[in-house]
């Protein structure tokens, strides 16, 4: 991944269209609804800059190749966990967070560099990135143990890593998928793939949503928005095949699942922390969305699963 | 099972800029990072582009709060007064920043927020409020205020009439007060330039005064404002010479 390959690259450059091509036609349709059916939708479009914003965002970083991707993803992994330390009042320990950046930092490292022993540079250390969490893992239980503390630590370290593997790690494969051979195909198919099916969600459950879906979690979402958005998963492996010429029928299944069912789970996961906390959106970072952690919260869970299923039938390198 | 008590960030639901207007603002690992980074750039940038010295470093060393009173012709004025301080006591360091110049736009905004941890003073309404909010701050111990009491940069160089806000700040209060002159910062960076020119820098931090036994009737105000100019004024003419200075000196009489 590199600038000169993007612009020769073919499913870049078609990406490029497919991103630019689906904001004209939302925003053909927001104008729809706003000018002919005269619907109220200030909020839609608030939503929809803050959408065209970051995907040309997310379209230079990719653009701009392989460590820019990776550093990205980090940045933001950073970002969402200082949302989710924020939220959970785990950010007033210091030494826990610090540890939690600590680790998603060298998540971000074990992505860019190679195996010191052998192997192609530019590859990323596959076992290290794995066996993070490990690491991770010990370093949080130790700080308790430095400081001579035990009243309220089993919550400071249970947040610490739940924020570390779910914000750093999972969402860190992300990064990590920067290192496949086909890199633009699966990072942009896993970004737009679960891009549209929030949206798809969304608009599915405005349209026929009738019945709540999980009404202790979160009371908006319905099951015609969740059923909807799971058919445009299954479908869009499909559309999108030039992403990964080499998968066969059961790999396209499997990615249409990963991103139908696995992308709204993660979207729940995240309403779950947010109603036992008790707060609406995790911050108010993304004008019409929330935080950073409520738009990318189905990537979290998309993301990781999707890696190691295409991992695992065709290896990533 | 008992439910875990959260004890989120109170400004939770507002946007970055907002979080970065509202005062006190919450503690952020990442910005006080960051501010620590860009201190000892800054101070490394001071030494040199400016030749920066300061004169009189003990007077800041105490524990209790500080109120530090200087002339401002400059923005490099606060920059210098930061860089006196030590770095450990960076973020209990407050510039009081005019709300209506540094809290409205973006560039200004997130430097005066994140970069030198200004506290949004209202000069021309809410003053009374602004100066609540620089009390309470004072009684915390380990606390320190930054002060330009002329209440905007001076066009001329020259030291204007100090504001009689500072003395309601400091009457009866158990707080030491320091006059602080810092010389060269109008010739490196007046008012209207774009960019600071490397022209040489020196702050004279003074002994630290207490207005602890003084009434805050008008009068006395008005004359615990005055005696604080004069002692800024005096730190010019007074006997502290500059490390530099006495350098120079010496050569002049080893060659003589």
């Amino acid at each position: 991944m590199s600038p000169q390959i993007a612009l020769h690259d073919p499913v870049f450059r078609a990406y490029f269209v497919v991103v630019l091509v689906s904001l004209v036609a939302g925003g053909g349709v927001l104008a729809f609804v706003r000018f002919i059916l005269k619907r109220e939708t200030a909020s839609m479009f608030k939503t929809y800059w803050s959408w065209v914003l970051m995907a040309g965002i997310g379209l230079i970083v990719v653009f701009l190749g392989r460590v820019p991707t990776i550093v990205g993803v980090t940045l933001l992994a950073v970002f969402a966990f200082k949302e989710f330390a924020r939220a959970s009042g785990l950010y007033r320990d210091w030494r826990m967070t610090g540890a939690v950046y600590a680790g998603i930092v060298t998540v971000g490292a074990a992505s860019l560099i190679s195996h010191p022993r052998g192997e192609e540079p530019g590859t990323g250390w596959y076992g290290f990135f794995v066996a993070m969490p490990v690491f991770a893992i010990a370093l949080i239980l130790l700080i308790p143990i430095l400081q001579n503390r035990a009243r309220g630590e089993l919550q400071r370290m249970s947040l610490a890593i739940v924020g570390f593997i779910y914000m750093g790690w999972m969402f860190g494969h992300l990064g990590f998928l920067a290192n496949a051979r086909n890199a633009y195909g699966f990072v942009c198919f896993i970004i737009f793939a679960t891009a549209l099916c929030d949206v798809a969600a969304f608009a599915f459950g405005k349209i026929f949503g009738h019945h709540p879906l999980r009404t202790e979690i979160s009371p908006n979402k319905t099951w015609e928005g969740a059923l909807g958005a799971f058919c445009v998963a299954m479908i869009l492996p499909w559309v999108l095949r030039f992403s990964f010429p080499f998968f066969e029928t059961r790999d396209l299944i499997l990615t249409g699942l990963i991103v139908g069912i696995g992308g709204q789970l993660g979207d729940l996961s995240i309403s779950v922390i947010k109603r036992d906390i008790g707060t609406k959106d995790m911050a108010a970072t993304i004008p019409g969305h929330g935080g950073i952690l409520d738009r990318i919260d189905s990537l979290i869970y998309a993301a990781p699963l999707f890696m190691h299923m295409a991992g695992y039938y065709h290896p990533l390198r | 099972m008992k439910k875990w008590r959260y004890d989120s960030a109170p400004d939770l639901d507002q946007a970055p800029l907002d979080r970065l207007r509202r005062f006190p603002r919450e503690p952020d690992m990442l910005v006080y990072g960051l501010r620590s980074i860009c201190a000892l750039i800054i101070r490394g940038l001071l030494r040199i582009y400016n030749r920066f010295e300061v004169t009189g470093h003990e007077n800041l060393r105490t524990n209790r709060s500080l109120v530090i009173v200087a002339n401002h012709c400059s923005h490099l004025d606060t920059l210098c007064l930061l860089a006196a301080l030590p770095l450990g006591k960076l973020h209990r360091a407050f510039p009081v920043a005019a709300s209506d110049y540094f809290f409205q736009r973006v560039p200004r905004l997130w430097a005066a927020a994140v970069l030198v941890n200004a506290l949004p003073f209202g000069r021309h309404s809410r003053t009374r409020k602004s100066l609540t909010i620089c009390r309470e701050l004072l009684a915390n111990p380990g606390t320190i205020l930054i002060i330009f009491p002329e209440g905007t940069r001076s066009t001329t160089g020259e030291i204007n009439e100090f504001k009689s806000g500072i003395g309601a700040l400091v009457a009866g209060q158990d707080v030491a007060v320091v006059p602080c002159l810092i010389e060269g910062s109008f010739r490196a960076w007046p008012k209207g330039k774009r960019l600071p020119r490397p022209g040489k820098l020196r702050l004279i931090i003074g002994r630290p005064r207490s207005y602890r036994s003084r009434t805050a009737d008008k009068v006395e105000l008005i004359t615990i404002t005055n005696e604080l100019r004069e002692a800024v004024i005096a730190l010019g003419k007074g006997g502290t010479r500059s490390p530099s200075a006495l350098r120079k000196k010496m050569r002049l009489r080893r060659l003589t």
